[in-house]
């Protein structure tokens, strides 16, 4: 009896199914660890616009501070906990963080008159509302309810201003377009006589006037409205006088109901997505950032697009089977694989310093030394990223041509169809499930490649987009924003990081959606076309 | 069917097949040639140093030349006269400008020798044993009136004057002005004395200028007089060689007290040291000796803690003794002179550049402030000027992958150290430690990656219930498109931390999660009798194991701090640092071993899941039929079939390993130190390249360095991908499907 489980035992090794078990080990650890990365970015990227509420700790030598919880954790000698606080009001206490002994903790609470400002500078304010004194300086109530209403007619004056200032841009942009319609007449040797050039030099002092008229007007509206002030006290009852002008949102978190917060919530997450980055990236939106991404993404597909199809067509269809076929199929395989890096010197090496040198020689040689297309920018940044997306879209469009059998070729000819003729009408629709899963992966790639985007052109701030109201409206030569350079730039270039973190796990997250969406679409696709004509994909 | 509707479709045909297939060659071809270009960047790296000449003239009626020079646009040069007068002319066809006298030209004296050093400085020796120190400088001016044409502007500086010493003039002199109001003068005197005479202007307190003048005797001791001598440019360090092969070396700082800091028999063979000047930067002593060799020396701290001047580089030979060696003003290169004619050679490299002259029979030479031209006075009075092209003299295959013994350090090192903060810096290129930053990187993330994903793909392809095995691995290639800037990101912010923190966790669960396996193992053999349970054993094993896995984790994560307070006195990082001497980085090879290997493992994984599932499953019946188990089956009739297919991804997430860039980028801490303790961090290629090419000028040696290491990057992944691909190709004729 005692022998019968040892010997079962002995076989249970020899078959080897402990084995087994530990190959299942392996998988449960990858996939663990996809999932663990996976709920790192959502924890820390969805609670970051939660409005949670503030306490209020008094601390046992009588001060006391308003403080958002972030985490506890044992003190260094293991006698108690100790708590970390994010207190805000970084121009008063020149910290964002503060970590307080459990120990030094007195009491805490949740004052209900306490307001979180959020500020387009300084980060954020926690306090509660002393005075309050309108545009014309007169002092009203000071309610929340009071503060709102001022805040909203502050608003309204922003919104004048900003459109002020949009004609300013406007102005500038011509201004400059002027300068370098000068600097062209100048360079082609237009005497100084000449009708054009008195007439452009008539128009730019009109210009000149009427911007300078215009920056006056705006210095005015700003201090008239700058006026309408509010003053807060933070826990300590210190005052600080902040105009309203520079308050971007004002919030009571402590009275907010579950339903104003989902709300409020929303409203942040619009915010993110069609907003302007603020304070070095930290806050605000990613607008331009996504738009930069898009942009590039686009005119990425309109060039490995086509060419990649092309090429594939050619190699599965036209081209003769035979070594150099072989040859060229290994070594288009083989491009997909060479770093991401080799990419961007080359761009760097090749489109920027070669053929952009090369074009502001021959087509702006009257603004050089100031590089025009001999510089980084949003053309060269998608044709390298072109390059190195056209073998995913050539080896994926292969595949599908290849998975097609060859009945369907030989049914097409048999009715008297063209090669060409098989291949519009029959071959590519057939193909077009796997074209498709090409270009989303070779997009989705676009979206989270940073490393060649880095020497060519991706800049951490962007004066403007590359689509704009002035002629000729596309401006492919000039610095973009990138999402994925957008999180190396705050997460790792950002004075304080600790401040940056919410907001690079918000830009983490969302990458990580967009590329996740787009890969798994790629490769639903593919398997729904695999099942279609089964093939193997080794 | 009309003809003409037929004719059409067959044109239409024609011309798609003709745009179609040379649209495809065209792309093809152009994808491939375009990265050939990468390597044309970098190839002028190793093209042969080249010199032109520019111009041959003569200078009539002009007797007597005792210095020559010329500006470094090649437009106007210079002679000096013994008559202390400075003529310049037009190098191109020799007509004289203008001319003027020295200031120390005057009376009767005449000049005897001129000495160069610096930017064009003359310490002109008169006959009546005093030194003057000139300056000539060239100036481009642009003329707005006149069309922007470029001019150069030249005129005559005096920096210094020096009285004859009361004892008389020396045999041999030297002279020098320092940037801070130093001056300092050296006479050599046949009885093998040697007098210092020093001058330093200061400030004092109240803003008033103080003379201090000092003369000192120097006293020495040798075996042979001294026949050579070399003033640092500052005027702070004196070096002497003798005729029987021994090097002195003097701190003249202390203008109170010179001292000698060594002598030694540099050549054991006694040979005489003909001539000493300094290389740029006035770190290393440049020797040329009576057998034509030419050395470089600097003083190395030796095991006792003294400085020691050692024999650091050999260059050229000349076949006669060397006459005369002059630093270039622009780089590390080393001009060289004997009656033989010129050899130019770079320090760092050992490169031996040009030579020159051999057939002209030089007698004067010197190089331009730019270091781009040569000119020289050959014996029958013809000027004669070199324009040289010499783009990357610190390059050569030895400094880029070999130890070299940079100024400064102890012993010959690989290092990589692209630039500092002054002009006399001596570039540091190799690319030893970053290749070797690329490989370990990639070494600890395979180690992590490989077994995980072969393993992984067995249980996915050949135990997983098809069901899940159809979530499964869409799943993991879903993990293989998360862009590596989040994984590098977390990796380095979120992870690094964490670990950090934990390091004592992390050690105890490589034990922990390994045997609470083992005792699940065991513990199931009880636990498969009970028939519901058994149904888990096919297909689910691993969901099964997860809690377990997460439990070890967990008892890992809470022992982890007592373990490091009872055996590692609280800090576990201290220990290792105290005990086993080992640096604890926060960005280390365990951060990227997890990182990359987490970018790694889907690449691996999709490979192998692929040729596994692919191996014809009438194997897998035969050998099931013959009564072996699921694991022998996989173990040794699967495995062996689809091992090719195994390999390949191995090799092709090991190229992907090779180039990543932002994961190493951000967590590796990007320092270029060699050593493979699994607690530092290293510098990767990859990321060298994206750190230091926005800094990089065009077209200069750092430039096409980088490019270098991009072709090298290109040639690692090429190669192994190559042979992966091969691979693949031979196993899908094997099983017939693609």
């Amino acid at each position: 009896m005692s022998k019968r489980p040892s010997k079962e035992m002995n076989k249970y090794w020899r078959v080897g199914e402990p084995m087994v078990w530990l190959s299942g080990a392996a998988l449960t650890l990858t996939l663990l660890s996809a999932v663990t990365l996976l709920v790192v970015i959502v924890m820390n990227g969805l609670g970051v616009f939660w409005p949670s509420n503030i306490e209020q700790v008094k601390l046992t030598d009588g001060t006391a501070v308003y403080g958002q919880f972030v985490r506890s954790e044992e003190t260094a000698d293991g006698s108690g906990l100790r708590h970390q606080y994010k207190i805000a009001n970084r121009d008063l206490y020149g910290l964002d963080f503060r970590w307080i002994d459990q120990t030094d903790i007195a009491s805490t609470g949740h004052p209900r008159d306490l307001i979180v400002l959020e500020r387009s500078e300084h980060g954020d304010f926690y306090g509660t509302l002393q005075q309050l004194f309108t545009v014309a300086g007169n002092s009203v109530a000071a309610t929340f309810d009071n503060l709102q209403q001022q805040l909203s007619a502050a608003k309204h004056d922003l919104e004048l201003l900003s459109e002020l200032e949009k004609k300013l841009n406007d102005a500038s942009y011509e201004m400059e377009q002027m300068r370098l319609t000068l600097l062209k007449f100048d360079y082609e040797g237009v005497p100084a006589g000449a009708l054009e050039r008195q007439e452009l030099e008539q128009r730019k002092s009109e210009l000149d006037a009427r911007f300078a008229d215009l920056i006056e007007l705006q210095t005015r509206r700003v201090d008239d409205a700058r006026k309408a002030k509010a003053v807060f006290a933070d826990a300590g009852g210190r005052g600080k006088e902040v105009v309203l002008l520079d308050i971007v949102q004002a919030y009571t978190p402590n009275t907010m109901s579950t339903t104003d917060k989902v709300i409020f919530y929303g409203g942040k997450l619009v915010e993110l997505v069609a907003g302007e980055p603020r304070e070095s990236n930290t806050e605000g939106g990613l607008f331009p950032a996504i738009f930069g991404t898009v942009m590039l993404i686009f005119v990425m597909s309109l060039f490995s697009f086509p060419f990649g199809v092309i090429a594939a067509i050619y190699l599965r269809e036209y081209a003769k089977e035979g070594p150099l076929v072989r040859i060229v199929r290994i070594a288009v395989n083989n491009l997909a694989g060479i770093p991401s890096i080799v990419y961007g010197i080359f761009g760097l090496g090749f489109f920027v310093y070669g053929i952009g040198h090369s074009i502001d020689a021959l087509f702006f040689p009257e603004r050089l030394p100031t590089p025009t297309f001999g510089t980084g920018g949003l053309l060269w940044a998608s044709l390298t990223l072109a390059l190195l997306t056209v073998p995913v879209v050539i080896v994926s469009t292969e595949e599908a041509l290849g998975a097609i059998p060859r009945e369907m070729r030989e049914g097409s000819y048999a009715l008297g169809a063209t090669k060409f003729q098989t291949l519009y009408r029959v071959l590519l629709p057939m193909a077009s499930p796997g074209i498709m899963t090409g270009l989303i992966l070779a997009m989705a790639r676009a979206a989270g490649e940073v490393a060649p985007l880095m020497i060519t052109g991706v800049v951490k701030l962007a004066p403007a987009l590359p689509i704009d109201g002035n002629f000729p409206f596309v401006h492919l030569d000039r610095k973009f924003m990138h999402l994925g350079f957008h999180i190396y730039d705050i997460g790792f270039q950002s004075p304080n990081v600790e401040a940056a973190k919410p907001m690079v796990f918000v830009t983490t997250l969302l990458l990580v959606l967009i590329v996740l969406l787009m890969s798994s679409v790629a490769i639903r696709l593919r398997n729904k076309m695999k099942k279609r004509y089964t093939f193997g994909t080794f | 069917m009309n003809q003409a509707f037929r004719k059409k479709i067959k044109r239409n045909d024609r011309i798609a097949r003709w745009v179609i297939t040379v649209g495809g060659m065209a792309i093809i071809f152009s994808v491939i040639f375009i990265l050939v270009l990468i390597a044309k960047v970098s190839l002028p790296l190793f093209l042969p140093p080249d010199a032109e000449l520019h111009a041959s003239t003569r200078m009539p009626r002009v007797e007597n030349i005792r210095a020559v020079g010329m500006d470094e646009y090649l437009e106007t040069g210079y002679v000096i006269d013994a008559s202390g007068t400075i003529r310049f002319f037009n190098v191109k066809d020799g007509a004289p400008l203008d001319q003027e006298l020295l200031s120390g030209a005057g009376g009767n004296r005449s000049l005897l020798a001129v000495e160069t050093y610096g930017r064009l400085n003359h310490v002109l020796r008169w006959s009546d044993g005093s030194l003057t120190i000139d300056q000539v400088k060239f100036r481009p001016y642009f003329d707005a009136e006149n069309d922007n044409r470029r001019s150069i502007l030249h005129r005559v500086e005096s920096l210094a004057s020096f009285p004859v010493p009361a004892t008389g003039p020396g045999v041999q002199t030297l002279a020098r002005v320092g940037g801070e109001g130093r001056q300092v003068r050296i006479d050599l005197y046949s009885d093998n004395r040697l007098l210092v005479q020093l001058i330093e202007v200061s400030e004092n307190f109240l803003g008033e200028e103080e003379v201090t003048e000092a003369e000192h005797q120097l006293a020495f001791d040798t075996a042979g007089d001294v026949s050579a001598l070399v003033l640092s440019s500052d005027g702070t360090r004196l070096y002497a060689g003798t005729k029987q092969g021994e090097l002195l070396r003097w701190d003249l700082s202390d203008s109170e007290e010179p001292t000698l800091l060594e002598k030694i028999q540099a050549f054991a063979d006694r040979r005489e040291i003909t001539v000493l000047n300094l290389v740029y930067g006035d770190v290393s002593l440049a020797v040329g000796d009576s057998t034509g060799q030419v050395t470089t020396w600097f003083p190395v701290r030796d095991d006792s803690g003294v400085w020691k001047l050692t024999r650091i580089h050999d260059l050229s030979r000349h076949s006669a003794p060397v006459a005369a060696i002059s630093p270039s003003p622009r780089d590390k290169s080393v001009i060289s002179f004997s009656s033989e004619g010129l050899l130019v050679d770079h320090m760092t490299s050992e490169r031996s550049l040009l030579s020159l002259g051999r057939k002209d029979r030089l007698q004067l030479y010197s190089m331009t402030t730019r270091g781009n031209a040569i000119m020289g006075l050959t014996d029958d009075g013809r000027l004669q000027s070199w324009k040289l092209e010499i783009p990357h003299p610190e390059v050569s295959l030895g400094t880029l992958f070999g130890k070299v013994w940079y100024e400064g350090y102890d012993e010959p090192v690989y290092a990589w150290q692209s630039s500092a903060a002054t002009d006399d810096y001596e570039p540091k290129l190799s690319l030893t430690p970053l290749i070797f930053g690329t490989l370990k990187g990639t070494f600890y993330a395979m180690l992590l990656a490989v077994p995980l994903a072969i393993f992984g793909a067995i249980y996915t392809s050949q135990f997983a219930r098809p069901r899940l095995r159809a979530l499964i691995k869409p799943a993991v290639e879903v993990m293989a498109a998360i862009p590596t800037v989040i994984i590098g990101f977390l990796a380095a912010l979120w992870l690094a931390p964490l670990i950090e923190r934990s390091l004592g966790s992390l050690f105890l669960s490589l034990v922990l999660v390994p045997a609470a396996l083992m005792i699940s193992i065991l513990a199931w053999q009880g636990a498969r009798k009970i028939e519901p349970l058994r149904r888990l054993e096919r297909g689910f094993e691993f969901l099964a194991v997860a809690p377990v896995v997460i439990l070890a984790m967990a008892i890992a994560a809470g022992l982890g701090p007592g373990l490091e307070q009872t055996f590692f006195a609280g800090d576990l990082k201290q220990w290792l640092f105290t005990e086993m001497g080992t640096r604890y980085d926060p960005r280390n090879c365990i951060i990227i071993a997890f990182a990359m290997g987490f970018a790694v493992i889907p690449i691996v994984f999709t490979i192998a899941e692929d040729s596994l599932s692919n191996v014809p499953s009438s194997l897998k019946a035969a050998s099931l039929a013959l009564g072996a188990s699921r694991w022998q089956t996989v173990w040794r009739v699967i495995l062996p079939s689809a091992s090719p297919g195994i390999f390949a991804g191995t090799m092709i997430g090991f190229g992907r390993a090779v180039g990543e860039t932002m994961i190493v980028l951000m967590a590796t801490g990007n320092t270029a130190i060699m050593d493979l303790s699994i607690f530092n961090g290293m510098r990767p290629l990859s990321a060298n390249i994206a750190v230091e090419i926005p800094e990089a000028p065009v077209d200069g040696s750092l430039y096409r360095t980088l490019f270098l290491s991009a072709v090298i990057l290109f040639v690692m992944t090429f190669i192994v991908n190559t042979v992966a691909e091969i691979v693949r190709q031979r196993l899908r004729a094997k099983y017939g499907r693609f």
